[in-house]
């Protein structure tokens, strides 16, 4: 049946004013739409998968997402195409791909189809420059309370000349300010239940923002793993608790404007309020980790992971990273700290948007010397190593911050390019005055 | 197909208020549009960036549009409005097309609801003219509504890729080195039906029924897109006094300038009130002396009336009537497309 045939209705819906206009609940059955969802898994199992095929399946998992809209992604990231298999593949699946010309299109898009709705979850995937050619109307979209948008980022380094696939996290890195919020996920697992959790963070009524749930090009993208997928009903049942229905209006259930031209007063309380949703994403994450954790049985939503921290928090080296490589970083760790005499601890950093930094400042406060490596392009010192400082400048007597940049280009940062970072930062330890940050690259400081 | 008296007296979804140049062919054309809407049905309506936006969407002092003084009872005569960025129309469009389509198919959507895009010819034609093809392309059932101004109007009057050849702009000044735009305008129509749009049409409100009638037809198409580029004369671009838009309208549709045209896809189109000879049309020079944009090239003639050529300006004036006639007899050309 198309939309032409349909009779006009007679009967007047019950409306209701909110905030933002007119809402008219009953126009959409989202009963309806639960119901049709054919699910993926019907019982817990054990799969073999990349990071994109792990990030697609938990997105094609959710009810709530029945458009996908997509762009074959500069470079490949072969989330769209996962989506699109398993759509074709199965005749009585209602869900839909929706590729479009650009990924400026593809964002613009979202916008749309997210404000028509904002009870369903659009989402789609783009990498480096895609990300960059969606900035227009990414900035709009973390202002614009449609926190049932997510964009998956698979992290690459933004430059085109010469250009890289490698993982390299400057594409997100350099959106902090779009308005999303940003969790770095890594290893095939969490990169699959990042993007289960992450819609109940956004579409909280107290957030309404978008999400970037993001991991590494090439290094947890493409390479392959065990990945344990849960049934979809649990999901659901799982993701219901967290997902209520939106109390604004969309364009469809409603009577309503969005993206108004404002006063200069309205605007400020504008910006404000965006601010202050985006603040209380630091309360709402670590319950929506603890609640999934219940359920499932793993880590859920952290603002990081941690390593080798004492329960009284005293280390020599802390240290600060993100991604995969830090799990060669967690390898090395023991015999390290036997080989030098010294005590190491390390965060990887999962939120990045918006940054925790008191939970950071309490983690690190016991520590004498925080070594940060920074993996991306930076005009000073770091994009992790300036958030670390000013965590840690709450501080009467702060650690010593070390800046390391390694892995730039997504370059594997080595065992031998950990320790030598790891031996800078204990020059620091002996009370060594350090420049403002050092490059690592293959074993050696260049 | 509805009376167009039947229409005239509904309920227009665009509202007093608006702070649009009183006169303005924008408002008249909403006016009308809005009316044409209130047929039953939810509308959607997707905004580019353009004077339409910044003078209809104000907030919190005015918002021109919604159905009625107060949120209406009945679903299907509300109605919702979004704004993204300059040249997004289009693609937001679609996607609210897509959103209604699919929770139709569900079930859980059991009302109509139609859709319409609006941008200024800067939105549609310059930096959004990979929205509008890739949107028209993909036979997207929505209604497309082009203001042609031949001018980015809201941020000062600048070139466009619509701008009538010699016309002054703010970026095309005329000058010793320069008679105005030095460029041909787009040609908007032809690569709208080439990216497969259903119905394609050139009508302003100045052919106040025919307009009408073509945006019923427009919101009707059930195969794909409906594009409408409605010749928009800017009172203050155009630089003429305001009261006269309506006028200039007509006047510019009858000498060629932006002919009226009407097509759809399988049935061909026609031009209307714009005879293929030039010497059966009004004079080219009474047009542009209607507006200041064009005082380079005529001035008063005092003896019979109208307006002439400049001294000077007849090469430039050949060149314009020539541009002009091929205009036309493109559309003409065009009308016999299937």
């Amino acid at each position: 049946m198309t939309p032409e045939t349909h009779v006009a209705p007679t009967r007047p819906e019950p409306h209701r004013p909110t905030a933002t206009g007119e809402m008219y609940p009953q126009a959409i059955d989202l009963d309806v739409v639960r119901a049709a969802h054919k699910a993926q898994y019907e019982q817990r199992e054990e799969i073999i998968a990349d990071g994109n095929v792990a990030a697609a399946i938990a997105a094609l998992q959710m009810w709530r997402a029945v458009i996908f809209p997509g762009f074959p992604i500069t470079p490949s990231t072969k989330w769209i195409e996962t989506v699109a298999s398993r759509i074709a593949g199965d005749a009585a699946n209602r869900k839909r791909v929706k590729l479009l010309e650009a990924e400026h299109a593809v964002a613009d898009y979202m916008v749309g189809a997210a404000a028509s709705c904002r009870d369903l979850i659009v989402a789609t995937a783009t990498s480096s420059v895609g990300l960059d050619h969606m900035t227009e109307t990414t900035r709009s979209l973390g202002a614009s309370g449609l926190g049932n948008v997510m964009i998956v980022d698979v992290y690459r380094a933004t430059a085109n000349f010469p250009l890289c696939i490698e993982g390299d996290p400057s594409d997100t890195l350099a959106h902090r300010d779009d308005g999303f919020i940003q969790v770095c996920a890594r290893g095939k697992q969490q990169i699959y239940d990042t993007m289960l959790q992450m819609p109940c963070l956004g579409m909280h009524p107290d957030v309404l923002t978008p999400t970037m749930p993001g991991y590494y090009g090439i290094k947890d993208s493409h390479r392959s793993g065990r990945l344990l997928v849960e049934a979809d009903r649990d999901v659901h049942a799982w993701q219901d608790e967290w997902i209520v229905p939106c109390p604004l209006p969309g364009l469809i259930n409603g009577d309503t404007a969005f993206g108004n031209c404002v006063t200069s007063r309205h605007f400020q309380g504008f910006k404000w309020s965006q601010k202050e949703r985006l603040a209380r994403v630091l309360d709402l994450l670590p319950e929506i980790g603890r609640s999934f954790e219940k359920k499932f049985g793993r880590p859920g939503l952290a603002y990081y992971d941690e390593v080798g921290f004492p329960e009284d928090g005293r280390v020599d080296v802390a240290v600060v990273g993100m991604g995969p490589d830090f799990g060669t970083f967690e390898f090395l760790r023991p015999a390290f700290a036997d080989s030098r005499s010294v005590s190491v601890a390390g965060v990887a950093m999962r939120l990045l948007t918006p940054f925790p930094r008191a939970a950071l400042r309490d983690r690190l406060a016991g520590a004498k010397v925080v070594l940060v490596v920074n993996q991306a392009h930076h005009s000073g010192r770091g994009h992790l190593t300036l958030d670390v400082v000013d965590a840690l400048s709450d501080l009467d007597q702060p650690p010593v911050v070390v800046s390391a940049f390694a892995g730039m280009g997504g370059a594997n940062v080595s065992e031998e390019t950990w320790e030598a970072m790891l031996d800078h930062a204990r020059l620091a330890l002996a009370g060594h005055r350090l420049p403002p940050y050092a490059l690592f690259h293959e074993g050696v400081r260049t | 197909m509805s009376g167009y008296k039947e229409i005239a007296l509904r309920d227009s979804c665009f509202r007093p208020g608006s702070t649009l140049c009183p006169g303005c062919m924008e408002a008249t054309t909403f006016q009308n549009v809005g009316r044409v809407t209130d047929n039953g049905k939810k509308t959607i309506v997707t905004i580019g960036t353009s004077c339409a936006e910044v003078s209809t969407m104000a907030f919190p002092d005015v918002v021109a549009w919604g159905r009625g003084e107060e949120p209406p009872d009945d679903f299907s005569r509300s109605f919702s409005i979004i704004h993204n960025v300059f040249e997004s129309a289009p693609t937001l469009a679609e996607s609210v097309r897509d959103m209604s389509d699919v929770l139709t198919e569900y079930g859980a959507l059991k009302y109509p609801v139609q859709v319409m895009a609006t941008s200024g010819d800067g939105g549609a034609l310059a930096i959004g003219l990979r929205s509008l093809l890739h949107t028209i392309h993909r036979r997207t059932r929505v209604t497309i509504l082009v203001l042609v101004n031949e001018i980015f109007a809201n941020t000062g009057f600048q070139f466009s890729p619509a701008t009538t050849p010699f016309a002054e702009t703010s970026t095309t000044p005329v000058g010793a080195a320069q008679p105005g735009n030095p460029s041909s305008p787009l040609d908007y129509i032809h690569l709208a039906i080439a990216a497969g749009a259903q119905l394609v049409a050139q009508v302003s409100p100045s052919h106040s029924k025919l307009f009408v009638k073509t945006m019923e037809r427009a919101f009707a198409c059930t195969e794909g897109t409906a594009v409408v580029f409605v010749p928009a004369p800017c009172i203050s671009g155009w630089k003429f006094d305001d009261g006269q838009a309506i006028h200039i309208g007509e006047l510019g549709a009858q000498v060629g300038a932006y002919p009226m045209f009407v097509w759809e896809r399988g049935k061909g189109g026609s031009v209307k009130d714009c005879p293929q000879a030039a010497a059966d049309r009004p004079r080219l020079e009474d047009f542009l002396g209607t507006q200041r944009r064009f005082h380079h090239l005529v001035m008063p003639d005092p003896e019979r009336g109208g307006f002439v050529t400049r001294t000077g300006q007849e090469e430039t004036m050949v060149r314009l009537k020539e541009w002009t006639q091929k205009n036309v007899e493109r559309l003409y050309g065009l009308a016999e497309l299937k």
